[in-house]
């Protein structure tokens, strides 16, 4: 194999999916990931092959040589990814707004450090004062 | 500027102008109001303060569309107006939380009453504002579609069963998807109609499954609360009314109590407030560390929910008659008042300060009897710093009653500290599972545990537990349980050492290759076609026909497998000769000819349009893909490589078709300078929305 690009370019749309569907599986088949992707969508197995060859042709993917032949892995954690596409124009414009239109269980604002060990005292103490 | 001037004239345009101006004493009214039941009712159940919050939002525009109603309804209202105006204005800067810009026409209107106040200028400001913010809010809506689309995969069939079971719990009607996403850092949910639940990806797999359960609870209860119209509602809001303070606060009231909401909800399903606040804690180690550390400076919200979850079996809260009367009753006084309010300020300057002095008579404060104009603006103020008061009080009692529960006998100090690695550290770190059962994992069970069995084996620790899984583990498969074989055991073992007794290759132990993979998976094919030596091979038809040369390989067909259906072929082709067959789903991967000097090209190609000519003067090599062949949406990405017979890449090379779809002759034509040789091309051509068209082909450059 002749070496891999030094950063792996920015994931396209359809290159991001499969990325998904390895960090959520592990290291997959193409047959895995296959299936993943077609409980959302159809998608041809060629088309899922196909990509997964170009992308470890991009270096976003690696083929695991030490176990079976077609178990492909991601070549960069997810946090790298994130960081990649915060560069993209619709995300840097709006992603404020669109955290403040979606509801979750968390704030969009992260907790600090000293926030999270102030938290886990809480919990701790409290469990103290139960027992 | 002239249309401007000229527009600024309309009397839509001053009665707007007007609105907005009253609207910063009705805002600040209505909010001091919240303020003042919510500090009253400090023990108020997270569902009353919602609600109350709500109806406060839903006011605010309420009392605006009112006051622009009556003041563009009758235009002496207008011109009569600034005489009113006095009181907002001294409120304002009394209170000095409005922006001071409205505030200055207002005051200039006094001096200057007339047709032409300039206090109609305030509108195109306001107007650029809403259009903004709106602007701002539908970005965000593209935004947040877009990421339940980009980068998802829908969760693992386990989770969404066990996802399916929670939203019935919750007597759910609509069905929700569960999707995993890579670019979300938390749990959300998105979506009106089909609204879905993304979660990032590793949460799923990175926490323990009823501290996942809690979560997806939380959020499912968004869902049924229909939180997200209600939160789009809120922007709305928020973008029209902008400019003013209060209507900010009222929101984040609104935001912080939904949440408060929803943790109820948990609470009430799961009985386990201790638990679900580590769940929340865990999650958000979960997230990893901030970045920026300058955002993080105003006070957690986080500290005050699990502050809150924790205190709630303790403090006993008085739930009675009054409890369930006081929402209405309050919500009736505020809806009331200001209506009262706005009617009888319009009408008659006077009385309408002792019209909204029941409204603020909760907060307790001794009214003065006199109906000056001041009085109102007096009454709001203390009654905001009240409500301010109280605030600090209750956050005062809630710290002082954690500390008391942390002053409780200290005991278990062990188990306390495993208890917090386990939620500061995420599961990867946890040290491996000790061999022998590793062993069972990723050897004996590898092809046949689901991910979830899989999940649940990860997390547990001790020998007796993992001796107990795989008892477990075998006794579910039993076919015949209550007996004392297990055949499904027995036949998974026997397929085992058979694999490894037919299947090894030179490097590999006979369960790791393909071979092994399928027959362990799927059991023995119920046919085999096996060409251990290769050789002349005659093409089926529908795959070109004709006579070729192959490599070693086998065809093994199963009448159905369960998950791909009935009559599937697999084929295991040996290219490297090692006795590792790899499983193929290419048929023509086990040609030999491309790889053999000569033979080429006639065999090799599977479609005559896709050509590679070799100049023979010059040694260049120029394929032409017909791009006329491929259907699908431009632009066509074609992406390519040249190998040598030794598998080596020589060039690679991706290019971009924006040709028309109609075109009947449209192709790509490429040419590479090549050293003599023999090489193999491989092209792909993918479009949007069909599969990619694949093109392959050996040729020798002389």
């Amino acid at each position: 194999m002749p070496e891999k690009p030094e950063t792996p370019p920015r994931p396209t749309d359809g290159e991001l999916e499969i990325l998904t569907v390895l960090w959520s599986r592990g290291p997959s088949t193409v047959r895995e990931v296959h299936e993943a992707i077609t409980r959302r969508k159809p998608a041809q197995y060629t088309t899922v092959l196909k990509l997964l060859q170009i992308m470890a042709d991009k270096g976003l993917v690696r083929r695991n040589a030490e176990m079976r032949a077609h178990v492909y892995q991601a070549s960069r954690p997810k946090e790298w990814t994130q960081r990649q596409l915060a560069g993209d124009l619709l995300q840097r414009a709006f992603g404020g707004s669109a955290k403040s239109l979606i509801v979750g269980a968390l704030a969009a604002r992260k907790t600090t450090r000293e926030e999270l060990a102030e938290v886990r005292q809480l919990l701790d103490e409290y469990e103290k004062g139960t027992k | 500027m002239n249309t401007l001037a000229h527009w600024v004239e309309a009397p839509i345009a001053k009665a707007l102008g007007w609105t907005l101006i009253h609207f910063v004493w009705e805002g600040v009214l209505i909010a001091a109001l919240l303020a003042a039941v919510l500090a009253l009712r400090g023990t108020a159940s997270a569902r009353f303060r919602y609600v109350l919050a709500c109806v406060a939002m839903l006011a605010m525009p309420a009392a605006f569309g009112v006051t622009l109603a009556r003041l563009w309804q009758s235009p002496a209202g207008v011109a009569r107006a600034p005489g009113n105006a006095r009181r907002p204005g001294g409120a304002v800067l009394s209170l000095s939380q409005a922006p001071a810009v409205p505030a200055q026409p207002a005051m200039a209107s006094l001096a200057k009453p007339g047709p032409e106040s300039p206090v109609a200028w305030v509108v195109p400001f306001w107007m650029l504002g809403v259009f903004a913010f709106h602007v701002r809010m539908l970005g965000g809506w593209v935004a947040a579609q877009r990421l339940r689309r980009v980068g998802v995969c829908r969760a693992p069939d386990a989770w969404q069963r066990r996802f399916q079971g929670l939203g019935e719990r919750l007597c759910l009607t609509r069905p929700v998807a569960l999707l995993e996403s890579c670019l979300g850092e938390v749990p959300v949910v998105i979506g009106l109609l089909r609204p879905v639940v993304l979660v990032p990806v590793g949460m799923l797999a990175g926490l323990p499954v009823e501290q996942v359960e809690w979560i997806l609870i939380h959020e499912l209860a968004h869902i049924r609360r229909h939180d997200y119209l209600v939160n789009l509602l809120q922007s709305f809001i928020e973008g029209l009314l902008f400019y003013h303070p209060s209507v900010w606060w009222v929101s984040e009231v609104i935001r912080a109590e939904r949440e408060n909401c929803c943790d109820d909800v948990v609470v009430a399903v799961n009985g386990d407030a201790r638990g679900y606040a580590a769940a929340l804690a865990a999650l958000e180690a979960h997230r990893g560390p901030v970045p920026e550390p300058a955002l993080a400076a105003t006070g957690g919200s986080l500290m005050r929910r699990i502050r809150r979850l924790l205190q709630q079996p303790e403090g006993p809260r008085a739930e009675g008659l009054r409890a369930t009367l006081a929402p209405l009753f309050m919500a009736g006084i505020l809806l009331v008042s200001v209506v009262a309010a706005l009617s009888a300020w319009q009408t008659k300057p006077v009385p309408a300060s002792g019209a909204a002095r029941p409204a603020a008579a909760p907060a307790t404060l001794e009214t003065p009897r006199q109906a000056a104009p001041q009085a109102a603006q007096q009454e709001t103020e203390p009654a905001a710093g009240d409500a301010q008061n109280s605030d600090d009080q209750t956050g005062d009692q809630s710290s002082s009653t954690a500390t008391q529960s942390g002053n409780g006998t200290k005991q278990a100090p062990e188990k306390l500290k495993l208890l917090a690695q386990q939620i500061a550290q995420p599961r990867s770190f946890q040290p491996e599972i000790e061999t022998p059962y590793r062993k069972w994992l990723n050897e004996d069970v590898a092809y046949i545990i689901t991910d979830e069995e899989r999940a649940a084996f990860k997390r547990l620790t001790t020998d007796p537990e993992l001796e107990r899984f795989i008892e477990q583990f075998w006794l579910r498969r039993d076919p015949t349980p209550g007996t004392a074989e297990n055949e499904f055991k027995e036949e998974h073992y026997r397929r085992i050492a058979y694999a490894n007794d037919h299947f090894a290759s030179n490097d590999l132990p006979g369960w790791k290759t393909d071979r092994g993979r399928i027959y362990i998976s799927y059991g023995p094919p119920d046919e085999k076609d096996s060409h251990p030596a290769g050789g002349t091979y005659q093409r089926p038809t529908e795959q070109g026909g004709g006579t070729t040369s192959v490599f070693p390989f086998e065809q093994w067909r199963y009448r159905y497998i369960k998950g791909m259906g009935n009559d599937v072929t697999i084929e295991f082709v040996d290219s490297t000769m090692s006795g590792e067959y790899r499983m193929t789903m290419d048929p023509s991967d086990k040609d030999a000819l491309p790889y053999v000097r000569g033979a080429a090209p006639a065999v090799a190609t599977t479609d005559k349009l896709f050509h590679v000519g070799v100049s023979r003067t010059t040694g260049m090599a120029t394929i032409t893909v017909p791009l006329f062949a491929v259907s699908g949406q431009r632009p066509l990405n074609i992406y390519g490589t040249i190998t040598t017979l030794g598998g080596r890449i020589v060039t690679r090379f991706e290019e971009t078709s924006y040709e028309e779809s109609g075109l009947q002759d449209a192709v790509f034509q490429k040419s590479f300078p090549l050293a003599a040789g023999s090489y193999s091309i491989e092209v792909t051509v993918s479009a949007n929305g069909v599969a990619p068209m694949i093109w392959n082909k050996a040729f020798e450059v002389k």
